[in-house]
């Protein structure tokens, strides 16, 4: 038998018979007193932030930590009435360490934990947490970054996600992965980000233009994917991740390893590798043909650490085969119009398979990264960001006589980064930086959908930070250049032509601590994005939307004002809220728009989209409310809402996220075997998009309000020297059939339907 | 000697400097220029020609023509020729399709009999009367069309839509014109002459 469920099977049981031990036996000690009597205290907590292994003093101020490796720790010690100390251990044989925590005089009304700088003070975001890191695990970014407020997907048919913040997307959102842009086909609606999310350990959501730094074009946002530090210590870390996804019958498995070297401390290495496969998915009342996928990623990373000098080298590399649904693939606008009309795509084989055939994309994306940081007086530092990204997207529309792919792009993106920052831990801080973009992108394949370009983006930025006891305040100014000379060849006759952007950025960010558990966060950011390489000169058919798109070459750039405040409040209450509202004034905001002239060929009737450009104003709010009600019960509610004017035509913007609410009841069942065990019955309610251009731009009306039962849970507990973690949800537990207006595949099938999925995570 | 003196000074660096090295060298060796040399831009692979071939037999051809050089978008399809055809007349009608980029001619029609189980052509008159036959099969047996039989009914003016429909997978031996998606589209003008 060779279901796909007995090879996930066996996947999953190697690791169990694969576990290793090591040889980590060594003892680190010591007693904790106070600074000003010298009085042992008791019930002082010890942890180990590298192994998150926890200690608590005894009467006489003694603790133990035992069975540890070599290798470099830091220690967080922290006492009710002390202030926390943090201190590195470097243990080669077994240790005594005597600890002295000062106390606090006139305690202030927050403990500042040193170590957890907030990278973006002065910008409104988010963070997902961990359990729906945990519980999301297997799934495609886009799929991930959803459980963020405010964030939605752009679909494409059950395969293709793509991040959508405020309302914005592609261009308008700049993905971060370690730190390096990501940089593709990104312009592309159709066209998933290329990074593997079990790499990533954080997922950081900044909303709004205030993440400067990174690029004035994230007009909408930036999101951070950053992967786990390098250990510092020399035990030999590895995780497992297994899945078992039963609607389209997907097995995933995701194996790291991380090591500090043991005979030379100063080296460490993490690897990982995934992959990937699942068959057609279905919906309630039948399968999609051709939605199968895989993907096999890889990456390894390197990292040199001295005390005034680090260096880290990350070389990755995504692969993707993804399948485009059977029925999607229309001819022209009759075909479209036949396949509207009826209710089950009249072009599908309703069974399940899991062969990838036409329609599909393949697209591999490598990355290699170079980072250097150079520590000066005072813990000022030099940082050089170097990298190199090589993204190729083939896509096969239809075979009509040969294998060869329809869209062909090969991008190559270099970058350099130099940047001087001032220690974090000043009152007044600055950070000032230059770089440059290169990039390159040459076309083949059978049609024409973008030309070769060669583009150069020169940019140098400043920010200054105030620090205060109960805040911080943030400015920040950029200037880009950015110069693109396309390459065309029309009848054997080639063509250069120039294109020259240049503009100023800047942001104000203020982060400040109200009474009562209450901060406040509010950012001003002026942004401003060149038009993309599609925008300008695209001219070709857009299959699967029947469109035929064509871009005009002298497009301006387009300018965002954008304001964003968020209020926070954290207290000991049980409560936990979160308020983001937002404004996004966008000048010259570059639309798609139908011609009303069709475009005729041999292959029917298409309608024409114009990219024109009009004055946008986009703006919402997004809300989250916690509240826990016993050590045992919890809930959550949290939504978005969004208008998007078109100021010019004084109508709405066409697809736009509809209005959302959520609301989650989580059930904590405390074991002593079984850990962080909870249960977790989730709905959400998305309702329908009645905010629509006036004129029909649209094929299909929106869909109707939806709502979907989900139910989520987890349990850890040890196994030998293994800590395994089980995660079992149900999505779209009742199986209901329902389209999303942000899924570009709505006038052809429904959404998938009820998805158990099943993860296991081993810790070694 | 060259790699000599290399090798001295790379040993005399300290190990920062070797890594900024490297790093330098990671940004100033971008891939070689190829992008100032573009693909021509006119589709390949496409259909852009159609050749309509009707047979009268025991007296001779004639020949219609559907051009579109540039391809899908640029200008429209620059030549359809009206069918011109005699009334009570059986004619055998044989449709060659190709691709034509900068003037060189591909013919498609066999890659579409050998892709026969993905493909059928589909002739749909209105305003006149013809009854149409296709001759050919595909290896389950079901029909082709690229080679047909017409009789022609009574004299009048009217279109005829030509349609080759993509169906990998899906393809019936009496399938609807809808089924699938099409790689050929064009509306005809016709003339029936006694």
């Amino acid at each position: 038998m060779r279901s796909p469920f007995f090879i996930w099977f066996l996947f999953s049981v190697l690791p169990l018979v694969s576990a290793w031990s090591q040889d980590c036996q060594l003892t680190l000690s010591g007693s904790v007193s106070d600074a000003d009597e010298k009085n042992p205290l008791d019930k002082a907590v010890i942890r180990i932030r590298e192994t998150g292994q926890v200690a608590f003093s005894d009467e006489e101020g003694h603790y133990h930590f035992y069975l540890l490796c070599r290798g470099t720790y830091t220690l967080v010690v922290s006492h009710v009435s002390c202030d926390s100390v943090f201190w590195k251990v470097r243990l080669t044989g077994n240790l005594v360490r005597n600890v002295v925590l000062p106390h606090r005089v006139n305690q202030l009304s927050e403990i500042t934990v040193r170590g957890t700088r907030d990278q973006q003070p002065g910008v409104v975001k988010e963070e997902l947490r961990k359990t729906d890191i945990d519980a999301s695990r297997g799934q495609s970014l886009g799929e991930i970054l959803q459980r963020a407020t405010g964030v939605t997907v752009l679909q494409t048919g059950s395969t293709v996600f793509k991040p959508v913040i405020h309302g914005l997307h592609s261009q308008r959102v700049l993905i971060l992965n370690n730190g390096v842009r990501q940089e593709g086909q990104q312009w592309g609606s159709e066209h998933a980000p290329e990074i593997d999310p079990f790499i990533a350990e954080r997922f950081v959501i900044l909303k709004g233009a205030g993440a400067l730094r990174y690029g004035p074009d994230a007009i909408a946002g930036a999101i951070l994917v950053e992967p786990q530090a390098l250990p510092t210590d020399q035990h030999f870390h590895s995780t497992f991740h297994t899945g078992y996804f039963n609607n389209n019958r997907q097995y995933v498995a995701s194996l790291m390893a991380a090591q500090n070297l043991p005979y030379a401390p100063a080296f460490s290495w993490r690897a990982h590798a995934t992959y990937k496969r699942g068959g057609n998915a279905r919906t309630p009342d039948y399968w999609l043909a051709n939605t199968g996928l895989e993907e096999f990623n890889y990456s390894l990373a390197m990292g040199y650490r001295k005390p005034r000098f680090r260096a880290d080298l990350y070389l990755s590399a995504f692969n993707t085969r993804l399948g485009i649904f059977l029925g999607s693939h229309i001819g022209n606008l009759t075909d479209l119009e036949n396949a509207i009309r009826s209710p089950r795509p009249i072009l599908n084989i309703d069974r399940y398979d899991d062969a990838i055939g036409r329609p599909s994309q393949q697209v591999a994306h490598w990355l290699a990264r170079w980072k250097s940081t150079w520590y000066l007086a005072r813990a000022d530092r030099v940082v050089l960001l170097a990298a190199q990204q090589i993204n190729r997207r083939q896509e096969f529309d239809r075979a009509l006589l040969s294998n060869r792919p329809e869209l062909d792009l090969n991008i190559a993106t270099t970058s350099a980064d130099l940047s001087y920052e001032q220690d974090p831990q000043r009152k007044v801080t600055s950070i000032a930086g230059i770089g440059v973009i290169r990039q390159e992108n040459v076309w083949s394949g059978s049609r024409f959908f973008i030309p070769n370009f060669l583009s150069w983006n020169p940019y140098a930025y400043a920010l200054r930070r105030y620090t205060r006891q109960k805040g911080m305040a943030e400015l920040g100014l950029r200037y880009d250049q950015k110069d693109i000379t396309v390459y065309r060849n029309r009848n054997n006759v080639v063509t250069r032509e120039k294109r020259s952007f240049g503009n100023l950025s800047g942001t104000a960010g203020l982060n400040h601590s109200l009474a009562g558990g209450w901060r406040l966060t509010a950012n001003m950011a002026l942004a401003w994005r060149a038009p993309g390489i599609n925008e300008l000169y695209v001219n070709g058919l857009h299959h699967g939307s029947a469109t035929f798109e064509v871009g005009d070459p002298d497009l301006k750039a387009e300018k965002a004002l954008n304001t964003s405040l968020q209020l926070r409040y954290a207290a000991d209450s049980g409560w936990d809220a979160d308020l983001t509202l937002y404004s996004n004034y966008i000048a010259d905001f570059i639309n798609l728009i139908p011609s009303g002239t069709p475009t005729l060929t041999l292959r029917g009737a298409y309608p024409t989209f114009l990219f024109l450009q009009t004055d946008a104003w986009l703006h919402g709010a997004d809300w989250h409310l916690g509240r826990r009600l016993t050590h045992r019960w919890s809930t959550m509610a949290k939504g978005s809402l969004l208008f998007a004017r078109d100021l010019n035509a004084r109508d709405w913007l066409q697809q736009m996220p509809a209005n959302r609410v959520e609301a989650a009841l989580t059930w904590s069942i405390p074991g002593k075997f079984f850990k962080d065990t909870y249960l977790s019955p989730s709905l959400l309610y998305v309702a329908r998009q009645s905010r629509m251009p006036s004129r029909g731009i649209d094929f299909l009306a929106p869909p109707p309000a939806y709502a979907l039962l989900h139910l989520e849970s987890s349990t850890q507990f040890p196994l030998g020297s293994c800590a395994v973690q089980v995660q079992m949800s149900i999505r779209n537990l009742l199986n209901t059939s329902y389209r999303d207006y942000m899924n570009r595949f709505r006038y052809f099938n429904d959404e998938t339907g009820r998805n158990i999925q099943l993860l296991l995570r081993f810790h070694f | 000697m060259f790699q000599i003196l290399l090798m001295y000074y790379l040993c005399r660096m300290r190990l920062n400097r070797i890594l900024l090295l490297l790093s330098a060298i990671t940004v100033l060796t971008p891939a070689c220029k190829k992008a100032a040399n573009p693909n021509d831009e006119n589709e390949h692979e496409a259909i852009n020609k159609v050749e309509m071939v009707f047979t009268r037999p025991g007296v001779g051809t004639t020949i219609f023509l559907i051009e579109d050089p540039d391809g899908d978008g640029g200008n429209p399809p620059s030549r359809i020729d009206t069918i011109k055809l005699n009334a009570g007349i059986t004619y055998m009608l044989d449709v060659r399709i190709k691709n034509i980029v900068s003037g060189r001619e591909t013919d498609l029609t066999s890659t579409i009999v050998a892709q026969g189980k993905a493909h059928e052509m589909y002739f749909i008159p209105t305003g006149i009367t013809i009854n149409i036959t296709k001759n050919d099969r595909d290896a389950s047996g079901y029909p082709i069309g690229l080679k047909s039989t017409w009789a022609v009914g009574t004299p009048g003016n009217g279109t005829l839509l030509l349609k080759l429909m993509h169906k990998t997978g899906i393809k019936g031996p009496t399938d609807a014109p809808n089924v699938g998606h099409a790689d050929l589209q064009v509306v005809i003008p016709i003339r029936i002459t006694i």
